[in-house]
């Protein structure tokens, strides 16, 4: 077993990023990626995307800047990865899927970087546009959430050994799945609160009667 | 004894003064207006800006007299209109009258309670409107008589305007009028009870011709899917779908009607009519002209602005005024809002139920039917930097208009129209680096862009040598390099790397 940031597993990230269809079916079965190069590459897109809010120029950005909290963002984006991995998982499990929940976080964790890659230049580009040249910025905004988009698909497909029907299928679900995780979540949430405040009232209660 | 009287003594001046500061109000009061003047920005977030109006004073009927006798307190006035030599006309609804008064409305120059139609006395029922002409003749919205009427500046009456008869109106149909102007053909403009179509037009001779900037109602299509798939029962029970009545109208010397009404959606609370009567008006970057942004709330005091009545100033500013909250809302010809002050209250310079909003001279006048009284609002130094301003930009001045906005910054250094104002000005003049800063300030994206643009183009023409001399160099000093390594003369580094084990 390799470390985890070696040399090889940023050389695989690379081969992945250009055949994706190979590099997935390879880190279910050979164990070529890694999870925390995955994690760094989800917090680095997190950075990417709040520094693209942050500072793209004023031409094409139209966000307030006392709005944008990266530590915030950095957090949702987390929470976001991790409830999208084990709606995932949780969905493909019971669809003959074969991938584990380190291959699904590995795919989606690799899906960010094309997205990553165009928010930093499109940051870029965005110091030197002007008026009608802002088509450029949505181009490589565009095609890098495409691409990344296509990228966390195929990662999906080849982990799981999955058809592309059985791939759009499962992503639905997962969407479905991941309403209800959030749905549940609440509702715990709200039920312990009333639990809390139960016990908090007999306290108080307690308290005063003495 | 004496020590504890002293004690007591220093602890009630003590308290004394805490509460005198604790109670000094902070922003609004600092300044002794009862009211806050605001405006949005960009992000339609609320900034406080000076005062561009103050109230100067008020006038109630209780302060008038006409031949010695006082004139007693109006009764739910409903409408003022000012002639141009600054005769203003109160439309004194309850008290069934018409009072005309001077410019400052502190000495009545008249008061018409009756005219001789027809042989006969005939007195007016609760006139609601009144307007008056290029020509001087009094047009009077005699509500509950069902008619328009025209009396010459003497008093005598010039002629009636009533029963309009049309295809368009259904049989039976009751005028009752309520506002009225005129333009500069004599065409009347009036605003009718229960009258949705729009404003009705009366050509010179007094036949109604039509209808005349009907406000369409838009259905949402899920709406409309609602609709769909009600029953006839709770069909029956929803709410019609009926536009807004006009609330108030106003005529601009170039004969575009401004008309104000209720917006339920807080859209578009002011229009302004062209001949055709198609809305014209412009609004600004917004998108919307509907008094106040931010409504969320579920008060009486929350929810849209309600404009009862508008008023044309001059260089395109128009003043709307706020059934609502009391605020005057105003914005320029581009549909910028320009100032906000004004406030619902019992102190001057507040409302209870403003009506009416009229022009006299500089000053800004309200008509409040609650309180039966005539505000009057005069122009600070703020506001008239800005109405200048403006002015100079509407004439094509900017230059001019320029030095105004400079002092605008001082008094208010977050005004965007200001620093867009400035920006446009370096623009023109070529300086762009200044014109980004002040157009970025100002928010502007679309100015900004051209700058930035021509900014960026000046750079690469101005420096295209420097860098192309630095490619090409580059470009030689690698073709030496590899040349020199081919021969063998430089030694690359990996091959010096071989040290003996």
């Amino acid at each position: 077993m390799r470390t985890a940031f070696s040399k090889e597993k940023w050389k695989y990230l690379l081969y992945t990023l250009s055949h994706p269809m190979d590099g997935f079916y390879w880190i279910r079965h050979q164990e070529r990626g890694s999870v925390p190069l995955a994690l760094l590459l989800v917090i680095l897109f997190s950075f990417s995307f709040s520094a693209n809010r942050l500072l793209s120029g004023f031409v094409v950005n139209d966000v307030d800047a006392r709005t944008v909290n990266s530590a915030l963002e950095l957090l949702s984006v987390l929470i976001l990865f991790l409830l999208l991995c084990v709606s995932n998982w949780s969905i493909t499990c019971l669809m003959n899927g074969e991938g584990r929940l380190k291959d699904i976080a590995i795919a989606l964790g690799y899906g960010t970087v094309p997205v990553t890659i165009g928010m930093i230049l499109a940051t870029i580009l965005s110091q030197v546009v002007a008026d009608n040249e802002q088509a450029f910025y949505a181009l490589i905004l565009g095609v890098g959430i495409a691409y990344g988009l296509i990228l966390m698909m195929i990662g999906i497909m080849q982990v799981h050994n999955y058809t592309l029907g059985k791939t759009l299928l499962t992503v639905f679900l997962t969407m479905v799945a991941f309403l209800i995780i959030v749905f549940l979540i609440l509702l715990l949430v709200n039920l312990l609160g009333m639990v809390y405040n139960f016990f908090r009232s007999v306290y108080t209660e307690l308290i005063f009667r003495t | 004894m004496k020590r504890k009287a002293f004690v007591k003594c220093i602890t009630g001046i003590v308290l004394g003064l805490m509460t005198a500061v604790t109670s000094m109000p902070l922003s609004a009061g600092a300044s002794g207006l009862p009211y806050q003047s605001y405006n949005y920005n960009y992000w339609e977030d609320i900034v406080y800006t000076p005062a561009p109006y103050e109230p100067d004073y008020v006038v109630s009927g209780l302060a008038l007299t006409w031949n010695g006798e006082p004139i007693g307190n109006f009764v739910s006035p409903q409408d003022l209109c000012v002639a141009d030599d600054g005769t203003i006309y109160l439309a004194d609804t309850g008290n069934n009258r018409i009072v005309i008064l001077d410019a400052s409305a502190r000495q009545v120059k008249g008061m018409i309670t009756s005219f001789e139609h027809d042989g006969a006395e005939d007195t007016f029922n609760q006139p609601y409107g009144v307007a008056i002409s290029e020509k001087n003749q009094i047009y009077v919205a005699d509500s509950q008589n069902h008619r328009v009427v025209v009396l010459n500046q003497d008093g005598t009456l010039a002629r009636i305007v009533d029963n309009p008869t049309s295809e368009v109106l259904e049989d039976g149909y009751v005028f009752v009028p309520l506002k009225v102007t005129v333009d500069y053909a004599d065409r009347i403009y009036c605003i009718a009870q229960n009258m949705f179509e729009g404003i009705m037009v009366f050509e010179t001779g007094g036949q109604f011709t039509g209808f005349f900037g009907t406000i369409n109602v838009e259905i949402t299509l899920w709406e409309r899917f609602w609709r769909k798939i009600a029953s006839k029962e709770e069909r029956a029970k929803s709410q019609l779908f009926i536009p807004t009545e006009f609330t108030g109208i106003d005529v601009d010397p170039d004969g575009f009607v401004y008309a104000s009404n209720i917006d339920p959606a807080g859209e578009q609370g002011v229009r302004r009519l062209n001949p055709k009567g198609e809305d014209v008006i412009r609004k600004g970057s917004v998108g919307k002209l509907a008094g106040d942004l931010q409504i969320a709330g579920s008060t009486d005091y929350a929810g849209p602005s309600q404009f009862t009545d508008v008023v044309y100033r001059k260089n395109g500013i128009y003043s709307c005024i706020d059934r609502r909250r009391g605020r005057i809302f105003t914005y320029d010809h581009e549909g910028n809002l320009l100032y906000i002050f004004g406030g619902i209250g019992t102190q001057d310079g507040t409302f209870q139920l403003p009506v009416a909003i009229e022009n006299v001279g500089g000053d800004v006048v309200v008509l409040d039917a609650t309180k039966a009284s005539i505000t009057y609002f005069k122009e600070t130094e703020y506001g008239r930097l800005i109405n200048n301003a403006v002015g100079l930009r509407y004439d094509g001045d900017e230059t001019e208009a320029v030095k105004l906005w400079q002092k605008v910054l001082l008094l208010d250094e977050n005004n965007e129209l200001a620093n867009t104002g400035i920006g446009k000005a370096y623009l023109t003049a070529g300086d762009y680096p200044q014109a980004m800063k002040y157009l970025k300030l100002g928010m502007s994206r679309d100015y900004y862009s051209v700058a930035f643009r021509r900014f960026r183009n000046d750079y690469l023409t101005g420096h295209a040598s420097g860098y192309l001399t630095a490619l090409m160099v580059l470009i030689a000093a690698g073709i030496v390099v590899s040349r020199l390594k081919k021969a063998g003369i430089l030694q690359t580094r990996t091959k010096k790397k071989s040290p003996a084990k």
